[in-house]
């Protein structure tokens, strides 16, 4: 049997390229996935280890939250480096730097600007020409080459403490790559450094440390000679550390790659059940020929399963070629746009292979189980009869079934939705409303088709055949608009309640927030004559600097305190007073806390306000005992504990959330000494925001690290990561819709194939070329409008119910509906761009030959 | 039944078969109570005006379909109650078939053509007994062909040769030159003559030439799903005569 398998796979190869097509997209998507974030994770986890690779110990401060840190002071590397069995150890410094050009816009993106370390042990980069820093800055060699700069010029640099200017003295590279950053690094003298990339607030990022050998005790000797701020950890931890946050963005990315490309995969099993059922249902007569001369269902059935399993591994395999060459794609087309991807490479492991051939392979054999079971029932006197018209696919146990999942899935849903039954039941509804449809389908094609007939007859012969053939096989039809179906239900309900929850999350966080303009840097203090240049700019009505620093709280962790002028404050805010008053706050003898219980996002925070609300303080981060009249301790640096009294509560808004524990500027410089501005509210005149915008960007262009967003970015940085998100999803999910319409083309060609005699005997009686096109494409047109309209129908209920479950139905659903008539529209295109090839086909069919070959 | 009157060796018989197609209003009686049986090593064809149930007759003797009604035994095999596997190793086994057309495998060669039954059993075919058929139906120089390059009597000397390959009880043939021009209409049913005298296998044939029934041993003929006569040692005016009855 198997050179019978072997035979037929040959002979009807070009058939079953089309059931390839199908395998080779969803697995070329997977391979492409994975290649690229292999490539990248461990290029990511490889420059780690050998960025560190020197490393025994490191120093690093205890206090770490959100980017917040006060790192470690450059008087504790002092003591680092007297410690015995120290070899060597210096401070690790990063900030982001940009190269300004002569009209002072920035020549670089995504610079990081390092301090420089001396020891050649420890420093991961090494000099290729010139010098180390010293007075000047050292670049990468990349970097240097795409600027244009040589050795002696001078560079112009936008850093965290505004413009500086500092001669080009040497290039580096990174253990024979360009560089540790992939936007490029900066290299700074640790002096220079420390002035330009921190502030006197902030020390080293870290301390590194190279042990004498043989220095066993070296962490605890470091640990003896240090205070309790600082943490020491070994060289191994470090690495461990970095590594997780560096690939953690690969270990995100790859799942999610993965999942689409199981989408992909999913309906590529449709269009491959169904291409196979054609071009088995076409070799009918010889199967019962097989059947006839003695050959059981069982050995129909391995033969086609082994044609299939075939299929499967070569069309895998070319998938993965496929991969190979969409990713190298990837890669050089990412590097023109001027970015360079981590590791810019490919990583072809054997298990990447065998797992991509054993999908795509697992898929494609379960996708032919079906027909082939089928076809092993082919009855041997079938080899004597002419064929005739297939009405499976409309039993009525289909009927049956396929209702009762519909009835189920719609039950369920608007259970959820109304009645209020938990949220779970929406994954298990969705699953029972898609079964419906896929077992019900035959008979949804048949119901669709006869409700098309009508219009048809209206519109001339060429539609009426077209939806005459579409009933034809209505399994067919049916398994073909399913393949679309799958698509575009997930784009549908995506594109839908991402919308709705956009337009409601990002109305309720612009009414959370009142300043017009906030100044905020990420980490790096904003310098005074900032804060004053702020002042000056023409339609600033008034500017509240605050300055938030983290804080050992006595029953709590850290805390942020910020210190403000608690007026200026209000009026740029419009700062809200729960309970008690400010006055003792401006006075400087109380602190105002932020009364988490008013944190209410329409309905999502109701069900927790409510459970807090006798108890103001419960849900703020000082546990109990912060309500108005109250007290907050705090472990001063020197290791005193303060006690302020809690004069006011302040209702949760986005402005006031960062603030934590509010207090006087004085009371702030009284508790922990002076502290720098870390953000700057602004509130301007009427119709002054836009000029002041423009200002306020000039301003900051020289820092690095200092932003200027508008008050209501929240709003719109949501809205933006939402309409990103939207877009990213449904890019992805384009890849199953690109399979259904290889399904598509696939159907209508097999079935052009299958009826040339047909056609030709239509031509023959005075047909044209145009009116048999026409029939053609409006065959596969309705095989589209089919799959939108059911894909289209059932994702905006799943959406609408989806949204429902939200806050309690807090969140309204709105239908954008451009946005889902561009979904239909693009449903629509899909039949017409699958009609092309298999239009062409039937049209140049010779009429002749068709006749004769029956 | 047989000229001499001892116990007859029967190659397959049919008992009380009827045929139903389709139900209700649209219900057609193709075979009626059919009972007839084929000796062993004999010749015999099977006429009757069109429509008159002899494919169906055939199809349901060779095990490709199920009676309605009535047994169908095979060699000393009662094939009526079978499951469907045993059904298709006693089809693969014990039966030949030669059909009008659509015969062969079109991915096939001849030589795997004629070797496929023995490829479904999981077996080598007699290599003597393969080449003494091959050779008789003179294919020889033509088994690595396929369908589409062999003539129209080439293709059916090939499904002869595989009928004849396996040595089954019986072989049925179901107009098999009905598509044939009389030179290789005649070639053919001299391979099939021949496998009954020098083969000593059994043949079953339905035809409407009545030439080609004159070179059987036996015709019955049929008329509305009913035996209506049956000839031993027919001659071709008898026959066109009797056609010509039962036309009317
Ligand atoms: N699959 C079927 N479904 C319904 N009726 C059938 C089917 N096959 C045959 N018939 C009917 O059964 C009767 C006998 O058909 P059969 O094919 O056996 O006739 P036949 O004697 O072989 O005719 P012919 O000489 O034209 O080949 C006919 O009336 C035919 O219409
Ligand atoms: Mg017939």
């Amino acid at each position: 049997m198997l050179h019978f398998t072997l035979r037929n796979l040959r002979a009807y190869a070009p058939r079953f390229l089309a059931t390839a097509l199908a395998v080779i997209v969803g697995i070329g998507f997977m391979a492409a996935g994975l290649m690229l974030t292999g490539a990248m994770k461990s290029a990511l986890l490889g420059s780690v280890d050998r960025q560190y690779a020197a490393v025994d110990a490191a120093v690093l401060s205890f206090i770490e939250f959100e980017g917040l840190s006060p790192g470690v002071a450059p008087e504790a590397l002092e003591i680092i480096e007297r410690t015995p069995g120290v070899a060597a150890a210096a401070g690790e410094l990063t900030a982001p730097v940009r190269v300004l050009g002569d009209d002072g816009e920035s020549r670089t993106s995504r610079t990081v600007g390092r301090a420089w370390i001396e020891d050649p042990g420890l420093s991961p980069l090494e000099i290729i020409d010139g010098t180390a820093p010293g007075d000047g800055v050292v670049l990468d060699r990349r970097t240097a080459a795409d600027l244009g700069v040589e050795i002696g010029e001078s560079l112009t640099l936008a850093t965290p403490i505004g413009r500086v200017t500092r001669p080009l003295v040497g290039l580096s590279e990174f253990d024979g790559a360009d560089s540790i950053d992939d936007g490029g690094t900066v290299s700074f003298a640790p002096a220079d450094a420390l002035a330009v990339l921190a502030t006197e607030a902030r020390g080293w990022d870290a301390v590194l440390v190279r042990g004498e050998p043989d220095s066993p005790d070296l962490l605890s000797r470091l640990a003896g000679e240090l205070d309790s701020a600082y943490r020491v950890i070994t060289g191994e931890t470090l690495r461990d550390e970095r590594q997780a946050v560096t690939a953690g963005v690969v270990d995100v990315l790859r799942p999610v790659l993965n999942g689409f490309a199981w989408v992909a995969l999913f309906v590529a099993g449709f269009v491959i059940a169904n291409t196979f059922a054609i071009v088995v249902a076409q070799r009918r007569r010889e199967l019962a020929l097989v059947r006839a001369i003695g050959g059981t269902p069982g050995q129909v059935q391995r033969a086609l399963l082994a044609e299939g399993l075939a299929v499967g591994v070569v069309a895998s395999a070319l998938g993965i070629v496929t991969g190979a060459l969409v990713s190298t794609g990837v890669v050089v087309a990412v590097d023109r746009l001027g970015y360079r991807l981590p590791g810019a490479g490919l990583s072809v492991t054997p298990l990447l292979v065998i797992g991509c051939l054993l999908a795509g392979t697992i898929v494609t054999t379960l996708a032919v189980l079906a027909p082939a079971i089928r076809a092993g029932r082919t009855r041997p006197v079938e080899a004597m009869r002419e064929g005739a018209v297939d009405r499976s696919g409309t039993s009525s146990v289909r009927a049956v079934i396929g209702g009762i999942l519909l009835g189920l899935g719609i039950m369920v849903l608007l259970g959820v939705q109304v009645l209020d039954w938990p949220v779970w039941m929406l994954g298990p509804g969705a699953l029972s409303l898609f079964g419906g449809v896929v077992v019900g389908g035959p008979l949804l094609a048949r119901g669709f088709a006869r409700l098309m007939q009508p219009v048809a007859q209206r519109a001339g012969l060429t539609a009426r055949l077209a939806v005459d053939n579409t009933v034809r096989n209505p399994r067919r039809t049916a398994t073909t608009a399913n393949a679309l179906v799958i698509g575009l239900f997930l784009v549908t309900v995506v594109t839908t309640s991402g919308e709705a929850f956009k337009t409601w999350a990002t109305d309720q966080l612009d009414a959370l927030s009142a300043s017009d303009f906030i100044v905020a840097s990420s980490g790096a203090p904003i310098a005074d004559d900032v804060t004053s240049a702020i002042d000056e700019v023409p339609g600033v009505r008034r500017t509240a600097p605050v300055r938030t620093t983290l804080v050992v709280g006595n029953t709590a962790g850290e805390v942020p305190v910020s210190g403000a002028d608690v007026e200026a404050l209000r009026e740029t805010t419009g700062l809200e007073v729960v309970a008690g008053s400010l006055d003792d706050v401006i006075a400087g003898s109380a602190a105002a806390v932020v009364d988490f219980s008013t944190l209410t996002l329409g309905g999502i925070g109701d069900s927790e306000g409510s459970a807090n609300s006798g108890d103001p303080g419960a849900g703020s981060p000082f546990g109990e005992g912060a309500g108005v009249g109250d007290n907050v301790e705090l472990v001063l640096p020197d290791g005193t504990v303060r006690t302020l009294p809690v004069a006011a509560t302040l209702r949760a808004r986005i402005d006031s959330l960062t603030l934590g524990v509010l207090v006087s500027t004085a009371t702030l410089e009284d508790l922990v000494g002076p502290q720098p501005v870390n953000l700057v509210y602004v509130r301007t005149d009427a119709d002054a925001a836009d000029s002041v915008g423009v200002e306020l960007d000039r301003i900051v262009r020289d820092f690095t690290g200092i932003e200027v967003v508008p008050g209501n970015v929240f709003g719109q940085i949501v809205g933006q990561v939402l309409d990103f998100l939207i877009a990213a999803v449904n890019a992805l999910l384009g890849v199953s819709i690109i399979v259904a319409l290889v399904g598509i083309v696939n159907t209508t060609t097999l079935s052009i194939h299958e009826r040339r005699s047909e056609l030709g005997v239509v031509r023959a009686l005075g047909t044209t070329r145009g009116q048999v096109g026409r029939m053609v494409v409006g065959e596969s047109v309705l095989v589209a409008v089919l799959g939108t309209a059911l894909g289209v129908g059932c994702g905006v209920f799943v959406g609408w119910v989806l949204i429902g479950t939200l806050g309690d139905g807090a969140v309204p659903f709105t239908l954008n509906a451009v946005r889902v008539g561009s979904i239909i529209a693009a449903g629509v295109l899909v039949g017409v761009i699958a009609s092309i090839f298999p239009a062409r086909r039937a049209v140049r069919i010779d009429v002749l030959d068709a006749i004769r070959a029956v | 039944m047989s000229a001499d009157g001892s116990a007859v060796a029967w190659a397959a018989q049919v008992l009380g078969a009827t045929k139903i197609y389709g139900s209700g209003e649209a219900a057609v009686r193709a075979l009626d109570g059919v009972t007839v049986g084929f000796e062993r090593g004999r010749f015999t064809a099977i006429m009757g005006p069109s429509g008159s149930g002899k494919s169906t007759l055939v199809q349901c003797a060779a095990c490709l379909d199920r009676l309605t009604a009535g047994q169908v035994i095979i060699g000393d095999v009662d094939a009526t109650g079978l499951d469907e596997k045993r059904l298709t190793r006693l089809r693969r086994d014990r039966i030949g078939f030669i059909f009008q057309q659509f015969n062969l495998l079109p991915t096939l060669t001849a030589r795997e053509n004629i070797a496929f039954p023995s490829d479904l059993a999981g077996r080598r075919p007699d290599q003597a007994w393969f080449d003494h058929v091959v050779d008789a139906v003179g294919l020889r120089d033509r088994l690595d062909h396929r369908p589409s390059e062999l003539s129209g009597g080439q293709q059916q000397r090939v499904a002869v040769a595989r009928a004849l390959v396996e040595r089954p009880d019986v072989i049925v043939a179901d107009e098999p030159t009905g598509n044939l021009d009389s030179v290789s209409s005649n070639e053919i049913l001299d391979f099939l003559s021949r496998a009954t005298t020098e083969f000593g296998q059994s043949v079953v044939m339905v035809t409407h030439d009545p030439v080609a029934a004159a070179r059987a041993d036996r015709v019955v003929f049929l008329a509305d799903g009913r035996i209506v006569d049956d000839v031993v040692a027919p001659t071709r005016e008898q026959l066109l005569a009797r056609m010509g009855t039962l036309a009317r």
